[in-house]
């Protein structure tokens, strides 16, 4: 894992626990005020593809854990892919991220990052399939006729095939995001490299 | 009592294991960024080491044997481990540190 991370051209020391737990938590509360918001614009229709290349791109700049860039090393343990020519969105490209060019050891996970890994991924496999059971049984009860969804949906500004897409986007981001911010969350403190 | 063992750092938080890592690693003048690369780890997985926040593995431990030029009881024990200058010197700790 990197202790630093560069975003609009300043450098964040992430070494702390504690900047890494602000940074995941921050994300989380994006992306939750985002999806309210996608909801609010046109009920996830269109934008619901955004909300999910937007974590796509959380994963890319802040997160990391695929082969792009961001804090994780790489999952697979392959080199990230370097683009040679400037990025292709402008927005993007007014982030300013700076990445320097990563050691070996920056992306290749040891003994104990693998197993640190693997524990990670079985904590969020865990996690949502805590989320998939609100999911099933707000699909069944839309099957069924159920009265109870039918009372919750009189309290609800939305169609139960919408509730039930809200939580599937939802879900779909945190399967997409949750392995690396427990890695974030749960490392401690990173410590100097010269450290004698 | 004060501390007679090359623990202080070393100790079995998580692992079950004590070590001597920190010690030698101090003796020889080697900061963590340079046993990380020879052995070819992370430089932060050298600190789970010598805090004893981590087991490493078979081939991991041997690496660090090698890499002291020491027999891998001489860095690893389930046991609290006795502090090098004792163990070399035969020599328990003078009376007076030990009343403290």
């Amino acid at each position: 894992m990197k202790a630093e991370l560069v975003l609009m051209g300043k450098r964040l020391d992430m070494a702390p626990r504690a900047a890494r737990r602000w940074l995941v938590a921050t994300i989380y509360m994006v992306l939750a005020a985002v999806l309210v918001e996608l909801y609010l614009l046109d009920h996830w229709r269109t934008s619901g593809y955004y909300l999910i290349f937007a974590t796509f791109l959380v994963n890319r700049f802040l997160l990391g854990g695929y082969q792009f860039g961001g804090l994780v090393k790489p999952f697979n343990e392959r080199a990230p892919v370097r683009r040679v020519t400037p990025v292709p969105f402008v927005l993007l490209f007014g982030l300013r991220v700076w990445e320097p060019e990563p050691r070996d050891s920056e992306l290749r996970n040891d003994e104990r990052e693998q197993a640190q890994r693997d524990h990670a991924h079985f904590q969020a496999y865990q996690a949502l399939i805590v989320a998939l059971a609100p999911m099933w049984l707000l699909a069944a009860w839309a099957a069924g006729s159920s009265r109870l969804l039918a009372w919750l949906m009189a309290r609800l500004p939305m169609t139960p095939m919408q509730l039930i897409y809200g939580l599937v986007l939802a879900t779909i981001a945190m399967a997409i995001t949750l392995p690396q911010s427990i890695l974030l969350w749960t490392e401690p403190d990173m410590e100097e490299a010269e450290g004698e | 009592m004060p501390d007679n063992s090359d623990n202080s750092k070393g100790g079995p938080s998580e692992s079950g294991l004590y070590n001597r890592i920190a010690v030698l690693r101090a003796e020889r003048g080697v900061s963590r960024q340079e046993l990380a690369d020879a052995l070819g780890v992370n430089y932060q997985t050298i600190g789970f080491l010598e805090r004893g926040d981590y087991s490493p593995s078979l081939k991991l431990a041997f690496g660090l044997s090698e890499y002291f030029g020491l027999p891998v009881e001489a860095i690893f024990s389930t046991r609290p481990l006795e502090a090098l200058s004792a163990q070399v010197y035969g020599r328990a700790l003078p009376p007076h540190e030990e009343k403290r």
